[in-house]
């Protein structure tokens, strides 16, 4: 577990730096995408499929993403945009091109619709996310 | 007269470095909007779109003006964001003269990507996490690392010849693939699978998506409409990428090979 912690960090802060992230934020954008893949792979331990854990991961992210962005003051783009890659279906698309080409078209199918039902969830968790009202964000700022 | 031109100029001008450098829609327009008013300009109309910033002040008064600017969708570049937004923050507070803002945002539009060098360790290193958090071993996260920092040489490269995007992640990925092939065919014992993966996520419409939600979020459907047809486009061009090197693999050494 502190291994997939470690380098879901790792993973993630080294894309923020290919999106030139300032240096300061880079630790927080790692933060955000370790804190994503955690909660995903606590869901996914708990068997619930592959769907509701990156939903509730997303939102878990989303709102990391809005809590670290009022405290430091950066747009929550910088944090979301490097976090969400963990979680982004990746995997799905590889698989699923791969089974076309192999002419399995059930395996291929179900990755394609597994891939779909992912990016759906990653819309649906940063809706959620968004979805809570800012002033609740806004007192982080205030407290500093 | 000429200071609501003046005004609106650099106001679109913020607008059009943010959104050159990935911020969504709504940032855009609401970052344009406050400096207006910070600069006291009461009458004014601003509309973004993903790749367009329309915005007029004053036109009721003599000295109406209004601007376009056609901004191409470009790489994503958060640490200008983030200048930006602090820049637009200073503004707004007024702690920042037309002639200091001009030449912040000047700053701001120059702020350059890390060293080469870095880059190319950093999406190795990205590469070879990711490789290994889809399941892949220890050695397969070390063939990631070698191929992500050979892939990172060849965007690079493809982005100084100001190759479309298509081609961009076609050739991307149908690089990777090919490279992870190789080593297996030469009889390293990895899972060429994963090791595909990690170096396919530089590539992979992660931003294109977020900024997709969020536009739609934000009731901006045209520009969600649009970021979205990016990445669906990207997704596919990663998977025709993939998928033809694997046939062309197969078709060389037959169907046993990769089965």
């Amino acid at each position: 577990m502190i291994i997939q912690i470690v380098l879901s960090l790792l993973a993630t802060l080294s894309f923020a730096v290919l999106f030139g992230a300032p240096k300061s934020e880079l630790f927080f954008c790692g933060l955000g995408g370790a804190i994503g893949w955690v909660v995903y792979l606590i869901f996914l331990g708990l068997g619930s499929g592959i769907t509701i854990p990156n939903l509730i991961a997303t939102f878990a992210l989303t709102v990391f993403s809005r809590m670290i962005a009022s405290i430091r003051k950066n747009p929550v783009t910088v944090y979301l945009i490097s976090g969400i890659f963990p979680l982004v279906p990746g995997a799905g698309i590889y698989y699923t091109s791969y089974y076309f080409i192999m002419n399995d078209t059930a395996q291929s199918s179900s990755y394609g619709m597994e891939t779909i039902k992912v990016a759906g969830a990653i819309v649906l968790g940063i809706i959620f996310g968004f979805g809570l009202p800012q002033s609740w964000f806004n007192k982080l700022q205030r407290n500093r | 007269m000429a200071v609501t031109k003046e005004i609106l100029a650099l106001s679109v001008e913020i607008g059009d470095a943010l959104l050159r450098n990935g911020a969504e829609v709504y940032r855009v327009e609401d970052t344009v909007m406050h400096i207006l008013e910070a600069y006291e300009i009461e009458s004014y109309d601003v509309y973004v779109l993903s790749n367009g910033i329309f915005a007029s002040a004053n036109e009721d008064k003599d000295d109406a003006c209004s601007m376009i600017r056609h901004v191409p969708l470009g790489s994503t570049h958060l640490g200008r964001i983030a200048a930006l937004n602090q820049l637009s923050r200073e503004i707004c507070s007024h702690e920042c003269s037309l002639i200091d803002a001009w030449n912040r945002l000047e700053e701001c539009k120059t702020i350059p990507y890390g060293k080469k060098l870095t880059r190319l360790f950093f999406c190795g290193l990205g590469c070879s996490c990711f490789s290994y958090l889809f399941g892949g071993k220890v050695l397969d996260a070390l063939i990631a690392f070698f191929i992500g920092v050979v892939l990172q040489l060849l965007l690079d490269s493809l982005k100084v010849h100001k190759s479309s995007k298509f081609i961009t992640n076609i050739l991307g990925s149908a690089f990777v693939t090919l490279l992870a092939l190789l080593l297996l065919f030469l009889g390293t014992p990895i899972h060429y699978d994963k090791v595909i993966i990690g170096d396919i996520m530089p590539l992979v419409p992660g931003i294109a998506l977020t900024t997709s939600i969020r536009d739609f979020f934000n009731g901006d459907y045209l520009s969600g409409a649009i970021h979205m047809i990016d990445a669906v486009l990207t997704a596919f061009c990663i998977a025709v990428g993939v998928g033809t090197v694997i046939t062309i693999f197969r078709f060389l050494l037959g169907g046993a090979f990769l089965a």
